[in-house]
């Protein structure tokens, strides 16, 4: 694409015209390309493209067979014209990097942009640089996101189902783990991160889990053992809930998936109040008589609570809520955690809402309490170990709509636990049924093709020039096309992102150095070794192989 | 070898006209032609002929007869003829460089109009200033005498077609981009 400025504004963007000769066809929207100014280069994204007439007239009257007549005007009368969205500004006197105060002078050159462009923005790969795709058309030229300021807010990956949003988020958790910048705690709630995914492509067939690319230094927890033992499996840990650690407000969560009413929130007060921390488990032991005998104390309304009861009885299905469970999941998960290691917590069959959306909240309102007093401890110096922590979830909106995120620890988290190292990453398909507060204060979004107005607008909200990259968006391929933007890249950039296989996965598990790793077994073996799942004393867990064995057995 | 092919009889700093050698020898519309005055070489571009009586004051009469039977029976009338041909100015050279504008001074009278060279033809067409002359030609036949001179000047050119896209664009513009009368330009521009 070559061409010059034509016209436009700081505001509304500017207008190209392509050289005669070059082919308006080949240039896609997205496309990033650089306008070469009097003192500055502008790197900008084509955002549209329309075809103009000096003289409308012409449009009318070059209809003709003459095709001398038509390759005259083509070009000279008529012309195709890019519309571009300069984002980031570098004085070429000193290479100073600017945001785009300013607009090119007219007839300044448009071209598409090269490798050290690309690499001038974006940074080279290395450990805190992690090569995500290339940019359109430009394959083989890694475009980088700098993971360092990714983790440091919370991020969102959005697009619609079957975009490839599952691989985007796989290989986002890949650069995160291999960085070991944060660690990461991934609810998967379809078992796909774990162990091994499905893939979509008929020569692959399945995708690598995390476990198989990281070994030791990824560990599985489970809701579902069976499940996980029938897919080859072995779990590092089984995690099972108490009663007891379910809350009013984990109740209040999944509200729409237990069909509660809106004065439930009342009853639960009142519960709690009366019976203490053993409420809900109680409160689910009492015959009708009890449940009388209650309301008779209390003046709380008997239909109301039996109703009530009726329908807690669904958390009795969810065969992971034990009444006193042999060990306690989140002194585990964040023993794992502790040590540097990452935790895939796998659903299993338990895949319903009700299941994810309690499971999730319950750990993670857990966590958040010991990354807050963690991060407090490590603010008077009291204590190193204050590693960053993502947190993945999916069906974010679930989570995190306008009623709800007010209210759930997510929402908390989105807002403002950076403060305290722990972000999220959300994954979901219909960013607009999240809260726009909670949205607009996501980093970075990792966008696919969305093409609901509402969702489009909504991943929208709060970036730059929103305008100019609807199009693009809407204009996304339905597989291996994102557009990152946000605070972890400079400017906003459509990729094309990786591919998720063997080569992939020998990137990312050779060190940088040059040898392969899969991460040293450390402390959570040595602290509980025989209690983390059988399997570790009878047979190498999955992912751990021969050199990891040797490793651990002689040292080296 | 230069080929005589006039002398100029009126000048304007515009166009000139001069008279040809004979009244039946004369250049072609749209054609390039040349004149030295000096040390400048100024180039111009047929732009019509008139063909009359040589006192320009009566006319000639009609005698329905072959022309062979005319030079047979009144070679006489024939002498009385005369064929004056205009030419537009378009530019000049002086020193063996080209200037596509009109030189300084206006052509002194009675100076021998010759034809072009190939090459002259080349580097004038090249410039395609020319073709804004030929548009606003005084004689009113704008377009009829630029698509002759692109006519012309194409075949000179290796590419003749890509020759005449070239000129098309610049004519647009100098039309203000009005499609209509480039296309009844370009069609009077037929290339082989």
């Amino acid at each position: 694409m070559r061409g010059t400025i034509l016209r436009g504004s700081l505001s509304g963007g500017l207008e190209v015209r392509l050289d005669i000769g070059e082919n308006i066809e080949e240039v896609k929207v997205g496309t990033f390309c650089v306008v070469e100014g009097r003192t500055h280069d502008f790197f900008s994204m084509v955002v549209d493209e329309d075809i103009e007439a000096a003289n409308p007239k012409a449009f009318y009257e070059t209809l003709s067979d003459n095709s001398l007549l038509n390759e005259v005007v083509r070009g000279t009368g008529i012309i195709d014209k890019v519309k571009i969205q300069p984002m980031i500004a570098i004085r070429r006197e000193d290479g100073k990097v600017q945001p785009v105060k300013s607009i090119p002078s007219y007839l300044s050159r448009v071209r598409e942009a090269r490798e050290e462009d690309v690499f001038k923005i974006f940074g080279r790969p290395d450990r805190t640089h992690f090569h995500v795709g290339s940019p359109l058309d430009m394959d083989h030229i890694p475009v980088c996101i700098d993971l360092k300021k990714f983790i440091e807010r919370s991020n969102g990956i959005f697009g619609k189902s079957g975009t490839g949003k599952t691989f985007y988020t796989r290989i986002m958790l890949c650069g995160m783990i291999k960085s070991g910048l944060c660690n990461v705690l991934v609810f998967d709630m379809h078992s796909e991160y774990g162990w091994e995914g499905e893939d979509e492509d008929e020569t692959r067939k399945k995708a690598k889990g995390l476990k198989q690319l990281f070994g030791s230094k990824v560990a599985i927890f489970t809701l579902d053992p069976e499940s996980s033992r029938n897919r080859g499996v072995h779990p590092d840990f089984v995690v099972e809930i108490p009663y007891r650690s379910i809350e009013a407000e984990d109740i209040i969560l999944v509200r729409e998936e237990l069909n509660l009413n809106p004065t439930a929130l009342e009853v639960i007060y009142v519960l709690q109040k009366h019976l203490g921390q053993d409420w809900l488990i109680t409160f689910l032991n009492m015959d009708a008589f009890a449940i009388k005998d209650f309301a008779d104390r209390t003046g709380a309304h008997e239909g109301a609570l039996q109703a009530f009861q009726r329908k807690l009885f669904q958390l009795q299905r969810l065969p992971f809520i034990k009444e006193n469970p042999a060990d306690d999941a989140v002194e585990r998960i964040m023993q794992y955690l502790d040590s540097g290691m990452n935790v895939v917590l796998e659903f299993g069959h338990q895949r319903s809402m009700l299941a994810y959306m309690l499971v999730a909240n319950i750990l993670t309102r857990r966590i958040h309490e010991l990354y807050v007093k963690r991060s407090e401890k490590a603010l008077g110096g009291m204590q190193g170990n204050n590693t960053p922590l993502v947190i993945v979830i999916e069906e974010a909106h679930k989570f995190l709509n306008p009623e709800l995120s007010r209210q759930t620890i997510f929402g908390m988290i989105a807002r403002e636990m950076r403060k305290y190292n722990v972000t999220l990453l959300v994954v979901d398909q219909r960013p607009s049924g999240i809260d726009p507060e909670v949205l607009s204060q996501l980093g970075t979004k990792i966008v696919a093709l969305l093409t609901e107005e509402k969702d489009i607008e909504s991943v929208l909200c709060g970036v730059n020039n929103a305008r100019m990259l609807r199009n693009v968006l809407a204009s996304l391929d339905t597989k291996q096309q994102a557009i990152i933007m946000g605070h972890a890249v400079p400017m906003p950039v459509v990729i094309k992102t990786r591919t998720y296989d063997e080569t992939f996965y020998k990137e990312i598990t050779k060190d940088e150095d040059g040898t392969f790793n899969r991460g040293l077994m450390s402390g959570p073996k040595q602290a509980f070794g025989s209690s983390a799942g059988a399997s570790e004393t009878d047979e190498p867990p999955p992912g751990k192989e021969f050199e990891d064995l040797m490793k651990e057995l002689y040292g080296i | 070898m230069h080929t005589l092919i006039g002398e100029i009889i009126e000048s304007r700093t515009a166009e000139f006209v001069a008279e040809a050698i004979r009244y039946d020898q004369v250049p072609a519309y749209g054609s390039f032609v040349r004149v030295q005055d000096g040390n400048l070489r100024v180039y111009g571009i047929v732009s019509g002929a008139y063909t009359g009586s040589l006192d320009g004051v009566s006319k000639a009469k009609a005698f329905f007869k072959s022309i062979d039977e005319l030079k047979m029976e009144q070679p006489q009338i024939f002498e009385l003829l005369r064929t004056e041909f205009s030419c537009v100015v378009v530019g000049y050279a002086e020193d063996g460089r080209y200037h596509p504008y009109y030189p300084p001074i206006h052509l002194s009278l009675h100076l021998p109009v010759e034809k072009a060279d190939d090459d002259e033809i080349l580097t004038i067409s090249q410039h395609l200033g020319f073709l804004e002359k030929t548009l606003n030609s005084p004689a009113g036949n704008g377009e009829e005498l630029t698509a002759a001179a692109i006519r012309m000047a194409a075949r000179f050119h290796p590419d003749p077609r890509e020759y005449i896209i070239r000129a098309g664009r610049e004519l647009l513009k100098m039309l203000n981009y009005d499609t209509q009368r480039l296309k009844s330009i370009l069609e009077r521009v037929d290339i082989a």
